[in-house]
């Protein structure tokens, strides 16, 4: 099975070959999810680049060649100018991270960009005495873009920087010969050409061809998904012998090898660059969001369109419409809302990566939050990533062992003298030792030197039984084979630790049926019996049942070797076997797996209850699959696979019924077989579905064919080739601890502890933002119309202005800001774990319900409310309202400097000039008041604002303490600014609009209330956004 | 303008006139402690007591205050004049009332009306200034004496001409005659002297509802050459003579009752200006508390105008 991978990988290749005849007109549509035939040429591109840099010829070039080649030797290395010279040209052996700039700066800078140059522009045509006003305008507008700019991308910076900085926390040092000389460099410097040394558990630094190594084997898994250290001897360099690739570990041995490519011309770098060619979706917060600017500049724009139509059919000059045009928009468009989200995201990120969870890409936080489909790896995710002993047989009885997180509890019973013997072979027939030197470190989290099975029965005994080192020393080795692939056992012999006892020991495991056929006796409570067909019948069932567990089982014999043959003198030599290895007596069975995290269940019954389907998708074994997946809760405990129904009904498989089985396991051979529209039926047809033995590279087929059915995509990755799947999803999560760079790279989102349950905090985090950016955009959404009425008043009906362009953006992006970002500090109205995720195409971020409530209700009701307040300040200087209706000319005229109010009083131009910005301060006020009463009713969408809580959130009263200040500071310390336009405000007039903002909160509980009583009906549909 | 609004919400509540008439003679003296006395009863019966009243209460007040930070204040530091003015815009602690409008004060507008202050006209050429005096006679048609004497009373001159009384009632106005202005009535000249290089140009105050011009002291116009020669105006002729704002016309107590008011006028008749160049001239308010150097508003006491007459 494992030699599939490579085949797997391969026909990755060739398949883009197939999308190149595509493009020429074979017409062949063979690979979906792709539209963009640019994007596909480049894909095509550079995966044929990959394909052609793969066929290297260094594996095959003798070592003389090779010097010759690079311009080395492998006994003195490079010289350090050569090296230097070399690192100047080639670059640092690192891989570059790809840059993106991040979708969402790009929106608010056309607008702004437009209005400024339309300001300009103004400015430019205008005369020179008149145009001040327009430029304190398009400073301001170009103070806005550029501030907004900057902080996006501070924002954007500060989480890429967090990104960086833990990629190099853990520098990477590289042993390598230069000037003759050993010496330690950052692996950053290596070059082409340089000898390195590696040592057991190194990273290999760069890729490298191998000159000499003594007893090392590789690890390539991270690269090709293979799980064990496999022997190749391909042409493919990939699956060849002597080149290692970087980011490969080597666990046991040493090595030396040459340099032949670094940084990005490693394979790892061209699979890295591979990934970041793979079709970025754009994430759905961004497709929310732009959806949202269609929605506002559709209604900007045609309003704009509209009204300067109008304005210039009522023979206003082009010119004043243009203005009028730039108000219109002004007024439209959120101005402070980027920084809004961008904010409330970063704090959402923050949020979560206190919980583990460390967002690369801010819009990322979203996406989580609308996940319907989690495709997650198994080891390290859902298990413990160790092999930890499950079971023991012996004495015709299974028992069960600690497998959680620190194995404290072991509960089962070790009083009887088949276990003593049983724990001794465990402890004897081993080879792996604790690294020195971690006395202090808690048994479990000790490294051990050693393979992973070595490992678990190492701590295992360490646990159980204290200091195994000791009982080692105590039963001196005297001769040991390893463990190989043809033998399947492996077997030490030892002098025993008890004095009077000149027998030598011979312990031995290895794969349970070979054991056995080496054993007559076998021990019950103590007692040698003979092996009769009675026990060996037990000892299959018990080998049956733990192996169904998914479990590797280990057959543990010993054998006393009798003194009078085996003197202590006695010279054992293991390549003639001159000792029995025949007759031995079994003493018991073993059972190890990679346990379940013990967070995993639950985090796995969250997501089911909030809708989130889980798919497991894990290179290992079927049955090893099947029961993690059964464990943890991804396949439930009632459900059943076809395969299960057969066996349970004793019918064929082919003979069950579809329909009855939830649960399914396919294998990559399988997968291999199908065709997209059998994934498709697999994937809609099974609520519960485990992937066993797939490559990484079937990831992004599972992973294209989820995307399909319209989901929202999460996948778990800690493999460099997990990276394209990781790219193609729409949220790529990346494992902290073991995932290769290249993945978190991909990755949108790291894992700082390798979870899953991290991730369902995470969703829980992704939901809650997407209801408060919900109600931040309502919130900022309502106060545009009381910023566009004017407007539209002031043109058709003539009144004097009532409220600035400077000062609406004093509104924007002055006393809303703080508000709005409070709203995502709101808590869930209800439990948002038991919803379904939003579809992506029916609940949108903004939805008709919103924009007409937010823009006719709330909208409206504040406009009224802020002419109130206008009209207000208007009547009591002397003009009353019916006076102010076509003022506007006259109004406006600066020679006219007499004009008369409602009661016959002659006002000055300045004095009508001081009395508009008056105005403006009226209005802004009556807005801002109104927004408290805003703020405060958009802290809920469905329930009241009692049940929520008014005190619970407190960095909303933090806003609306802002916005009172803000608005304050405006009118009393900068009222003498007249740039600004704002004026000092007469106290009684900050309290006019406050009926109103009662009113509305009044207005918006009865609202609440029918959703409440009626769901369901007209109401509920339409007034609930 | 903010009380009259309010008053015509309020009940009536005829106080205050004959008070207000008894005191007037000695308001230098007991001004201050009559000023108290009147905001303490105003606390008490704020929403139903003669508004009227307290306007021109407030209105003196704040012409008091301008007044005194006119004199004092040019040496004290930036900051503590802010917190004045601050002071002044949001709290007065005597009325007990926060103010809004910058203290208001006399804004002056000429006639003829022009869509700027340029006058320049060429005194051969009627064409040139023949809409000065179109403007000129029917800005006038209002002061037509038989209309006057028809509508208006002849009142007492030298004192203000207080009405009590409902506030809903009808206020009288008095007359302001068309032949007061002597030559520049266009009675005797119909072209204003524009058409001998010796044109009329009428200033009016602004009128502001209950304000009167400052205590008793009629307010006095003058002009003279704002830049430059002084010589370049040789000689100006005021009509009425006094070159001031008589006082019985005011306070003025807004054209809803006020209905015939007319705004006393001043005329200046520019006799002997320097011709073919541009003078600019500034006619300046001059009286008691009158302030008539504000930057900003360039109308607030004063009028800044070009004569520029060719011949």
């Amino acid at each position: 099975m494992r030699l599939k991978t490579p085949e797997i990988y391969s026909v990755e290749l060739s398949g883009t070959e197939d999308v190149g005849k595509t493009d020429t007109g074979d017409g062949k549509e063979k690979y979906r999810g792709l539209k963009d035939k640019r994007l596909e040429l480049k894909k095509n591109h550079q995966k044929e680049e990959l394909k052609k840099e793969v066929d290297l010829e260094d594996h095959k070039l003798s070592i003389k060649e090779l010097e010759r080649k690079y311009g080395t030797n492998i006994v003195t290395g490079l010289s350090s100018t050569q090296a230097a010279e070399l690192l100047a040209r080639n670059g640092p052996n690192a891989l570059t991270p790809p840059k993106e700039t991040p979708e969402i700066v790009k929106f608010p800078q056309a607008d702004g960009a437009i209005l400024c140059w339309i300001a300009y522009g103004i400015q430019y045509f205008n005369d020179k005495s008149s145009s001040l006003d327009s430029v304190y305008l398009g400073c301001v507008l170009a103070l806005v873009v550029i501030l907004t700019g900057i902080f996006a991308y501070y924002q954007e910076a500060k989480s890429t920087n967090i990104m960086a900085s833990f990629s190099k926390m853990i520098p990477q040092q590289a042993l390598v010969i230069r000037d003759s000389e050993k010496k330690t460099v950052p692996a950053e410097q290596l070059v082409v050409g340089d000898i390195v040394e590696i040592k057991g558990g190194d990273k290999i630094p760069a890729d490298i061809r191998l000159l000499s190594t003594q007893g090392c084997k590789v690890d390539n898994s991270s690269l090709t998904g293979n799980l064990t250290p496999s022997l190749r001897t391909h042409d493919n360099p990939l699956e060849a012998e002597n080149p290692w690739n970087k980011m490969s570990t080597s666990p046991v041995g040493t090595a030396t090898g040459m340099v032949i490519n670094t940084g990005d011309r490693t394979i790892i770098g061209q699979i890295a660059s591979l990934a970041s060619g793979v079709g970025h979706e754009k994430t759905p917060i961004a497709i929310e969001i732009e959806h949202f600017v269609h929605i506002v500049a559709g209604v900007a724009v045609s309003i704009g369109i509209l009204f300067f139509i109008i304005a210039v059919s009522m023979k206003y000059y082009v010119l004043d419409s243009i203005i009028f045009l730039i108000g219109i928009i002004v007024a439209n468009v959120p101005e402070g809302l980027l920084a809004t989200v961008t904010v409330t995201l970063s704090l959402t990120a923050k949020r979560m990566a206190k919980k583990n969870c460390l967002v690369k890409n801010l819009e990322a936080v979203e996406t989580l939050g609308s996940t319907s489909i989690i495709c997650s790896d198994k080891t390290g995710t859902l298990t413990q990533n160790r092999m930890t002993v499950a079971h023991l047989w012996f004495d015709n009885q299974i028992f069960v062992a600690d497998t959680s997180e620190d194995h404290s509890n072991q509960v089962f019973d070790q009083s009887s003298g088949t276990w003593a013997s049983l724990s001794k072979i465990i402890t004897l027939c081993n080879r792996a030792e604790f690294r020195p030197g971690q006395e202090s470190v808690p048994i479990m989290k000790k490294v051990v030197v050693g393979d992973a099975s070595e490992t678990a029965l190492l701590k295992f005994s360490e646990v159980i039984l204290g200091d195994v080192m000791e009982i080692r020393k105590r039963n001196r080795k005297v001769a040991e084979i390893p463990f190989n692939s043809t033998n399947k056992f492996q077997l030490s012999i030892h002098e025993t630790d008890d004095p009077s006892d000149k027998r030598f020991l011979m312990v031995m495991k290895g794969a349970p049926e070979r054991v056995l056929e080496k054993c007559s006796t076998i021990m019950v409570n103590g007692q040698e019996q003979p092996l009769d067909d009675s026990t060996a019948e037990a000892f299959h069932t018990a080998y049956m049942e733990l192996g169904g567990l998914g479990e590797r089982v280990l057959g543990f014999c010993h054998l006393y070797l009798p003194a009078d043959k085996f003197p202590e003198t006695y010279s054992f030599d293991v390549d003639t076997v001159n000792f029995p290895t025949s007759n031995l007596c079994f003493v018991g069975l073993l059972s190890m797996i990679d346990p379940p995290r013990s967070t995993v269940p639950d985090a796995v019954t969250k997501c089911r209850s909030a809708g989130i389907k889980v798919i497991m998708v894990t290179g290992d074994h079927p049955i090893t699959a099947k029961a993690i997946a059964k464990s943890v809760g991804i396949i439930s405990a009632n459900s059943e696979t076809v395969e299960d129904i057969a066996k349970r009904l004793n019918i064929p498989v082919e003979q069950v019924s579809k329909r009855d089985a939830k649960a399914a396991v396919v294998t990559g051979m399988e997968l291999k077989d199908m065709s997209p529209e059998q994934l498709d039926e697999l994937l809609t047809d099974y609520s519960e579905i485990v992937f066993a033995r797939t490559s990484p590279q079937q990831k992004l087929i599972i992973v294209e064919g989820c995307q399909r059915q319209d989901a929202v995509v999460a996948v778990t990755g800690d493999g460099v080739n997990d990276s394209p799947a990781l790219k193609k999803a729409d949220i790529g999560i990346a494992m902290g601890i073991a995932g290769s760079d290249a993945a978190k790279n991909a990755a949108d989102m790291v894992l700082l502890d390798d979870n899953f349950a991290s991730i369902v905090t995470g969703v829980e985090e992704g939901r809650l933002i997407f209801d408060n950016l919900k109600k931040t955009i309502a919130y900022t959404l309502t106060k545009n119309i009381a910023e566009l009425c004017p407007f539209l008043i002031y043109i058709i009906a003539g009144l004097p202005l009532p409220i600035g362009t400077i000062t609406i953006l004093f509104i924007d992006l002055g006393t809303d800001i703080i508000p709005s970002i409070a709203l995502a500090y709101e808590k869930a109205e209800s439990d948002i774990m038991n919803r379904k995720p939003r579809h992506k195409k029916k609940d949108r971020l903004v939805n008709a319900p919103l924009a007409i409530y937010s823009y006719l209700h709330i909208g409206l009701m504040q406009a009224l409310g802020a002419f109130v307040v206008y009209f207000t300040v208007y009547a009591q200087e002397g003009f009353r309202p019916s006076a102010l209706i076509n003022l506007r000319v006259e109004w406006e005229k600066d020679s006219v400097n007499d004009l008369e109010d409602s009661y016959g009083q002659e006002w000055t131009q300045y004095q009508r000039k001081y009395l508009e910005w008056t105005g403006y301060t009226a209005f802004f006020v009556g807005i801002m008041i109104q927004q408290i009463a805003d703020l405060i009713i958009r802290k809920t969408r469905r329930n009241s604002i009692f049940q929520q809580g008014l005190f619970r959130n407190k960095v909303i009263w933090v806003g609306i303490a802002s916005q009172i200040i803000i608005a304050l500071i405006l009118s009393y310390g900068l009222g003498s600014v007249s740039a600004l336009n704002f004026t000092m405000l007469r106290p009684q007039y900050w309290f006019v609009a406050v009926p109103h903002a009662i009113l509305i909160w009044v207005y918006d509980e009865v609202r609440k209330l029918f959703i409440r009583l009626y769901p369901g009906s007209w109401w509920d549909k339409n007034m609930y956004y | 303008m903010r009380r009259q609004l309010r008053s015509r919400r309020a009940p009536a509540f005829p106080y205050g006139y004959r008070y207000r008439l008894d005191d007037q003679d000695e308001v230098n003296q007991n001004y201050l402690a009559d000023e108290e006395e009147e905001a303490e009863e105003e606390a008490r019966v704020m929403v139903v007591h003669d508004l009227e009243e307290e306007e021109e209460e407030e209105e003196k007040e704040e012409e008091e205050e301008e007044e005194e930070e006119g004199q004092g204040q040019p040496t004290s530091n930036a900051l503590w004049q802010k917190l004045q003015i601050v002071n002044e815009h949001l709290w007065d602690p005597e009325k007990r009332m926060s103010l809004a409008r910058t203290g208001q004060s006399w804004r002056v507008m000429i006639r003829p009306f022009a869509h700027s202050l340029n006058f320049n006209f060429n005194v051969s050429e009627p064409d040139t200034w023949q809409h000065y005096v179109i403007s000129l006679n029917g800005f006038l048609q209002g002061y037509n004496d038989s209309l006057q004497e028809e509508m208006n009373v002849d009142c007492p001159p030298g004192q203000y001409f207080i009405q009590d009384g409902n506030e809903d009632e009808d206020k009288k106005a008095c007359q302001f005659k068309r032949s007061f202005l002597k030559n520049c009535s266009g009675l005797e000249d119909p072209t204003f002297g524009y058409s001998t290089g010796q044109p009329c140009i009428l200033l009016k105050m602004n009128r502001i509802v209950g304000f009167r011009p400052e205590l008793g002291d009629p307010v006095k116009v003058s002009c003279k050459v704002q830049r430059g020669d002084e010589n370049d105006i040789r000689s100006i002729n005021y009509y009425p003579e006094s070159a001031s704002f008589d006082l019985r016309y005011y306070p003025y107590y807004g054209k809803l009752t006020h209905v015939n008011y007319t705004s006393p006028l001043v005329a200046m008749h520019f006799t002997d200006v320097v011709k073919n160049q541009a003078v600019p001239v500034q006619c300046q308010l001059k009286g008691k508390g009158i302030i008539n150097d504000v930057i900003n508003d360039r109308f607030v006491g004063r009028v800044i105008f070009t004569l520029n007459i060719e011949t």
